[in-house]
């Protein structure tokens, strides 16, 4: 039983990273906008999709498919700042861009189920059958990458944002976006810096779910709905409560399906946040909302 | 006599025009509308994509030379596999388009949604794809199924799996819907009534990504010698890498094998390599029956689309030349096509034999094709029916 709690323990360390990836972008963007954002998805099965093209159609090494996911997510979240979600902000209403995120999403998926077509795609990497064994447990190459990948980006996201100058800068923008302002630093370019960072991670992070998912143009969406329940208990916008949560939700995904019943996983997931809403609303790493990102 | 003939000139081709307008206004009136429900969104879409091939080839030959003086036509409406969008895409269908006949759904939770919809209208629905007991048990005179049903696949699939390949533990892995849940009940019902034991019934929404903590539980079980597998093509490729990666599956190095139903297409294997190596399963169309309806389906399709044809393209395909059957019998409005539908006896189609009970079932077990994935990821016919 030990050797199954271990391993059930490292199946949601291993979602959880993935959770975490796409969640954190959410949050960064929350954090700075308080605008939750729909297309997140849509990027992250983008990212899927640029991974699976460079590798399948390209024949370039998995590794060229994330940086480029990564770049493609970057290039897509700037676009879409510069073009939908920062004119309509300068109108003053807070609602126009939400809306529009939803309109984003569902013009992306269209776009890619146009394209790509709805039958499901089979995203192998060479290390995705390349399993290592070890004493009852087991773990492939493309999870340990899966782990590897998040937490070096997660730690460098978190570096970023609490020592570098324009990490300072976007957190002072997160803050007070007028005093910020005064400050002489420029809030749009920051916007527009945590859209690319945000849409940089999503990218990256489908090209890690790429193989995971069921590589659909829905893919992004089946993931969403948990990483949205994650910003919510890890408290709106902080990324440390992001990080937490995201394993948490992992963890509990894989004792619920040992102990309980995968048909259970959302009814757990969702009692979760219902209760963090209840007893903690500002989420499991409570803090002042300006000091979250 | 100049003028005479300038006379008969035109009363000729006012005698034309006369008859190519009568022509045309028969040609008009003589047309079969055909609904297509199909799922275009979501993840049962690639259902919706082999269905309207199939369709399209269909139609292409029928409508060479039109059936009884009849041409056919289709529109679709996108069901999304789902009862809400379901229900929806048959009322715009049926209120808008006027079908004689609907076709449609794949998924059982939407063809159920749709049925009292099409009882009411007073429309043939002909389903391919939905295997729930529901669908024709207690029945629906208005509702035909060419597949057989949860309980025809499930009892012959689990009495294989303990009397050919000596199976006595199961685990069962489907998803929560009507369809799944009922598979996987009579499965367990027929296994365990012959000396079988289900070491665990396992449960997941179409929402589920990654399968390593359920095949993590599986290994933790012991030893499993089947696996009846109940879910849609995407999650189902999942499961199937999953299981080989825990080492439970013949692909992964272990001793189990997963069995299925009319759920996958033919190609899963390709995507799935080498974790799908000892997958057996139902299959509702064999691409290597040698009969010469089925050949000649075969090579059409191929010069058509330039591949093979999966078991959604041959049922698909099915539906229309059952339609076209029904016309040249006799049924041209949905009352007469309903009734044509009900007495229809022995008509061969590329996936079998269809001849239906009194709850509209199709009896014959010919669509039933046992197929067992090789090493180099070929299919072999059991032939065990």
């Amino acid at each position: 039983m030990t050797g199954i709690v271990l391993q059930q323990g490292i199946n949601g360390i291993v979602i959880g990273s993935l959770y975490v990836l796409v969640a954190l972008g959410l949050t960064l963007i929350y954090g700075v906008l308080v605008q939750i954002n729909f297309a997140h998805a849509d990027i992250v099965t983008l990212g899927a999709f640029t991974a699976y093209a460079v590798t399948h159609f390209l024949g370039q090494s998995y590794f060229a498919g994330i940086a480029v996911a990564l770049a493609v997510g970057a290039v897509l979240g700037w676009l879409v700042n510069a073009t939908i979600f920062s004119p309509l902000r300068d109108r003053g209403n807070e609602l126009l861009p939400l809306i529009a995120t939803i309109g984003v999403s569902i013009m992306l998926q269209n776009a890619m189920l146009a394209l790509l077509g709805p039958i499901p795609y089979a995203f192998e990497t060479p290390y995705s059958n390349l399993v290592i064994r070890y004493g009852g447990l087991f773990l492939t190459v493309q999870n340990v990458l899966i782990v590897v990948v998040s937490s070096v980006s997660i730690a460098l996201l978190y570096g970023f944002m609490k020592f570098t100058f324009l990490g300072k800068a976007l957190r002072a923008v997160a803050q007070d976006r007028e005093t910020a302002g005064l400050m002489g630093i420029n809030p749009n370019h920051l916007i527009m810096l945590t859209f690319v960072i945000a849409s940089a991670l999503a990218g990256m992070g489908g090209a890690l779910l790429g193989p995971v998912l069921v590589l659909t143009p829905f893919a992004g969406t089946s993931v969403i709905v948990k990483a949205f329940a994650i910003v919510i208990i890890g408290g709106f916008g902080n990324i440390e409560g992001t990080i937490l949560a995201g394993l948490l939700v992992g963890l509990i995904e894989s004792f619920t399906t040992q102990f309980l019943d995968p048909g259970l996983i959302d009814i757990v997931v969702f009692a979760l946040l219902l209760l963090t809403l209840a007893v903690r609303p500002t989420g499991l790493v409570a803090e002042k909302r300006e000091e979250n990102v | 006599m100049k003028r005479l003939r300038v006379f008969t000139y035109l009363a000729v081709l006012a005698g034309s025009f006369v008859a190519v307008a009568a022509t045309s206004a028969i040609a008009a009136d003589h047309v079969i509308k055909i609904g297509g429900l199909f799922p275009i969104s979501g993840p049962g879409s690639y259902f919706g994509v082999q269905d309207k091939q199939g369709i399209e080839l269909a139609l292409d030959r029928i409508n060479k030379t039109g059936v009884a003086g009849y041409t056919f036509e289709i529109q679709y409406e996108d069901s999304a596999c789902a009862p809400l969008p379901a229900t929806q895409a048959a009322k715009r269908l049926i209120d808008e388009y006027k079908p004689d006949v609907l076709i449609g759904e794949e998924c059982s939770d939407a063809t159920l949604a749709v049925m009292p919809i099409v009882e009411q209208a007073k429309i043939p629905l002909i389903n391919a794809g939905s295997s729930s007991i529901k669908v024709t048990d207690p029945g629906n005179p208005w509702t035909f199924r060419i597949m057989p049903n949860e309980v025809m696949q499930g009892v012959d699939i689990a009495t294989n799996a303990y009397k050919r390949l000596n199976a006595r533990t199961a685990v069962l892995l489907h998803e929560n819907t009507n369809a799944g849940i009922g598979n996987a009940n009579v499965f367990a019902d027929t296994f365990t009534k012959l000396g079988g034991k289900v070491l665990a019934d396992i449960g997941f929404g179409r929402d589920v990504n990654d399968f390593t903590a359920i095949a993590t539980r599986i290994a933790g079980i012991g030893d499993v010698d089947v696996i009846p597998t109940y879910t849609l093509e995407g999650q189902g490729l999942k499961i199937t890498q999953a299981l080989m990666q825990a080492g439970v599956v013949k692909g992964g190095g272990g001793k189990a094998i997963q069995l299925g139903t009319i759920w996958l297409p033919f190609g899963f294997e390709h995507k799935a390599g080498n974790a799908a190596i000892g997958y057996i399963r139902i299959v509702q169309f064999d691409p290597t029956d040698q009969r010469p309806l089925v050949r000649d389906f075969v090579e059409a399709f191929k010069a058509k689309f330039n591949t093979d044809p999966t078991h959604i393209n041959a049922h698909a395909y099915d539906q229309i030349m059952l339609i076209a059957d029904v016309v040249k019998r006799g049924g041209t409005d949905p009352q007469s096509i309903r009734d044509k539908l009900a007495a229809t006896k022995g008509f061969a189609g590329v996936t079998g034999t269809v001849e239906f009970d009194k709850s509209n079932q199709n009896v014959e077990m010919d669509t039933v094709h046992y197929m067992e994935t090789k090493p180099d990821l070929s299919w072999v016919s059991l032939k065990w029916n």
